[in-house]
């Protein structure tokens, strides 16, 4: 059986960068590029081997160093006798930016240790002098108008753009289903004409049109309608057709895998 | 109008009740004088009782005043009382406060970069302390989340608004030695390469 000890010894890679380079006492503006580097991958070693979990960014690091060591190793005047920028400047703001931080934390920790020794009383249950709900709203007047005001922007914002969208409806009617509609329709009509419009729901929308003309498509197919159209975008008449019933039932199993349309 | 003695009183009696930062403009409101004026009231009593070397001191955050002990008699109230004390933060904790507080507002991933590792747990457990608190959103990419200190982080670190914080040049300076130093080093290297 194995057990883990978690022990939070260097908060990042940056940290025990820092470390090393402290304790090997170089300046970070002139890191030994090539003792610092086999020292971090040492200790990362050390943490493996002591089944420390070691994070992708000490490993991310390690290659940044690694990268460095080699960069150092190549002249930096460039043809025309300029020298570029030193390859460790970047690495050596980073540091510095964070052993600001660093010190910072600890600035911010003995201000704490000595706020800590100000006691204050806290608040007590002030209702039974009010008699008003116990309940506050921590906030002073400007968040709270200013949080009010985020929300009414935000309702709009929410408003204009349902206008802009149109929501997708869960498909109501198959074909077969419309089919049985128009049928009973028809029979119902006793053999008058029926006008297209007529087989379409009270609110029919896209969706009921095409499914209705799809269903027609496919009786007029079996033979069990008969329908006709006397130009471009005129009445469409449907009529029942008795004698084709028949025919209907022949091909009706054919149709069942068109039952569903999509859109 | 009250006299300017009513309204020092009743606000030391404000105060009292309140236990809580009590907003000047509110304490204020209530006696007919506006914010500025009532700060300098507070301020006035905060004097008398600094003058008078009271147990209990009057102190400001964020242009609120509370009544707080005085530091020196930390020991003596503890052999009275336990007073119960906030667990410490931990260096990763301070460490990410002390980001968020002198970089306000600051997304996590500046926070990650100057850290060189992930730093969300460190924020979460920072924000259930009150001690952060999120500002809105960036308008970068992602419109990634601000964050910010809040009063508690005030309260808790005796500052009286943020631009109370330790300041930040006396390190400055140290560093600035150290790299008027390195110049010359630099310059010695590119000696020797062009030799």
């Amino acid at each position: 059986m194995s057990y883990k000890v978690k022990l939070q010894i260097f908060e990042g890679p940056f940290d025990l960068l820092v470390y090393l380079i402290e304790n090997a006492e170089m300046s970070i503006y002139d890191i030994r590029v090539s003792e610092i580097t086999s020292q971090y991958i040492r200790h990362i070693e050390m943490m493996q081997e002591r089944d420390v979990m070691v994070g992708a960014e000490f490993l991310v690091l390690a290659a940044t160093l690694i990268e460095l060591k080699s960069k150092m190793l190549l002249p930096r005047i460039k043809a025309d006798g300029a020298v570029e920028e030193d390859p460790r400047a970047e690495l050596a703001q980073k540091l510095l930016e964070y052993t600001q931080f660093k010190k910072l934390a600890a600035a911010l920790e003995e201000q704490m240790d000595l706020a800590a020794m100000k006691l204050v009383k806290p608040k007590e249950d002030l209702a039974p002098y009010t008699g008003e709900p116990d309940e506050y709203l921590n906030m002073d007047r400007d968040r709270f108008i200013a949080a009010f005001k985020a929300f009414i922007h935000r309702k709009r914002k929410q408003g204009e753009l349902a206008a802009m969208q149109s929501g997708i409806e869960r498909e109501r009617m198959t074909v077969s289903a419309k089919q049985s509609a128009i049928r009973h329709f028809l029979r119902r009509a006793k053999g008058r004409l029926a006008r297209f419009r007529d087989l379409l729901l009270p609110d029919s929308d896209r969706y009921d049109k095409v499914v209705t003309f799809v269903s027609l498509l496919e009786m007029i197919k079996s033979g069990v309608i008969g329908a006709r159209q006397e130009g471009n975008f005129k009445e469409i008449e449907v009529e029942w057709k008795p004698q084709g019933r028949q025919a209907a039932k022949r091909s009706g199993n054919a149709n069942k895998k068109n039952d569903q349309i999509s859109l | 109008m009250p006299t300017k003695k009513t309204i020092k009183s009743a606000f030391e009696s404000m105060m009292f009740v309140w236990g809580e930062p009590l907003d000047a403009k509110m304490a204020g409101d209530a006696m007919g004088v506006d914010k500025a004026a009532a700060e300098g009231y507070f301020r006035e009593l905060r004097r008398e009782y600094d003058e008078q070397e009271r147990g209990i001191r009057i102190r400001e955050i964020n242009g609120k005043f509370q009544f707080v002990t005085d530091e020196g008699n930390f020991d003596y109230i503890r052999s009275v009382c336990t007073p119960v004390r906030e667990r410490r933060l931990s260096r990763a904790a301070l460490e990410v406060l002390a980001i968020i507080a002198y970089k306000q507002p600051v997304t996590k991933s500046e926070i990650d970069s100057i850290r060189g590792v992930k730093s969300d747990r460190v924020i979460d457990g920072l924000m259930k302390k009150e001690l952060v608190e999120e500002r809105g959103r960036s308008p970068a990419i992602g419109r990634p989340v601000l964050y910010g200190t809040t009063e508690v982080f005030l309260a808790n670190f005796d500052l009286r608004t943020i631009k109370d914080l330790p300041a930040i040049e006396d390190i400055e300076d140290a560093i600035h030695f150290e790299e008027a130093k390195t110049v010359v080093e630099i310059r010695q290297t590119s000696l020797d390469l062009e030799q």
